[in-house]
């Protein structure tokens, strides 16, 4: 029984970590758009999700429920087009 | 029974620590993210470029950069000598044209800075080659956009840059800020522009 407990706290506790984990870079992702978006000058007060696409390709989603893809495109800059 | 009532509560605790913690996390990350908006650490791409690590003019808004360069400010006052105020504030304004401008180191700082995000330095990046470009074109007498237009976009360049670094790599952003005058010393003399240039083009 005690046996059982310590497991479920012990898978309990990687879990925790792993979706702090996750939030973290979630949150890092997102405040990289964040930023990308203010130096395009596309009005966006703050990238709440996002989605990856592909290498530097990313949807995201601002407050006001705009979206837009942030990408480099094949001349190196980096864009951002609204869907 | 005992063994497991204390076998549960051990588990409670466990994962209520484990909560903390993770809620801990996530609370660092959201208060970095705010500035990051302006955040960003790989300017790398930017001091790369002669533009990123341009030198702005000294107006009134920056004014505050020196103030970014509270190591060297700092040291003096700790000294606690008769006029530290007005030693220090000496200090501050001579060190920029005493020290020489390293745009290689101020480069490599900038990529390997953890402040701001790989597209954000990807896009700052760009803009730095966009400025470079122009500058070139006035160098070459193909763009008729004077030295003192040309300070503007150097000046806002440098300012992205600051804000993107000033909360979470400081010393990058005072080093950067400290050596904008010299920055643009380069990038608005000829020949020291086209120096640099083939330095980095060679």
């Amino acid at each position: 029984m005690i046996r059982g407990m310590r497991s479920l706290a012990a898978i309990a506790a990687i879990t925790l970590s792993a979706a702090g984990t996750a939030g973290a870079a979630e949150a890092t992702i997102s405040k990289d758009l964040t930023a990308t978006l203010a130096l395009l000058g596309v009005p966006c007060d703050q990238v709440v999700s996002s989605q990856r696409l592909g290498d530097n390709d990313y949807l995201a989603t601002c407050k006001d429920k705009n979206s837009y893809r942030i990408y480099v495109n094949p001349k190196g800059r980096v864009v951002a087009e609204k869907r | 029974m005992k063994g497991i009532v204390l076998a549960g509560l051990r588990t409670t605790v466990l994962l209520a620590l484990l909560t903390a913690a993770g809620c801990a996390c996530s609370e660092r990350v959201a208060q970095a993210e705010p500035t990051g908006a302006g955040s960003p650490k790989d300017k790398p791409a930017a001091a790369t470029t002669p533009g990123s690590a341009p030198p702005a003019t000294p107006s009134a808004a920056e004014s505050p950069p020196p103030a970014e360069a509270p190591a060297e400010t700092r040291k003096p006052r700790a000294t606690a000598e008769p006029s530290p105020k007005k030693d220090t504030r000496t200090a501050a304004l001579e060190k920029p044209a005493a020290e020489p401008l390293d745009l290689a180191a101020l480069e490599k700082r900038l990529r390997e800075t953890e402040a701001i995000g790989t597209l954000t330095k990807l896009t700052l990046k760009n803009q730095v080659d966009d400025l470079l470009g122009r500058i070139e074109a006035h160098h070459d007498g193909t763009d008729k956009a004077s030295l003192t237009e040309l300070r503007q976009p150097f000046d806002l360049l440098i300012i992205k840059v600051l804000s993107l670094l000033q909360d979470r790599d400081a010393a990058l952003a005072g080093a950067i800020a400290t050596s904008r005058e010299a920055m643009w010393g380069v990038l608005s003399d000829p020949a020291k522009f086209r120096s640099y240039l083939n330095q980095n083009r060679g």
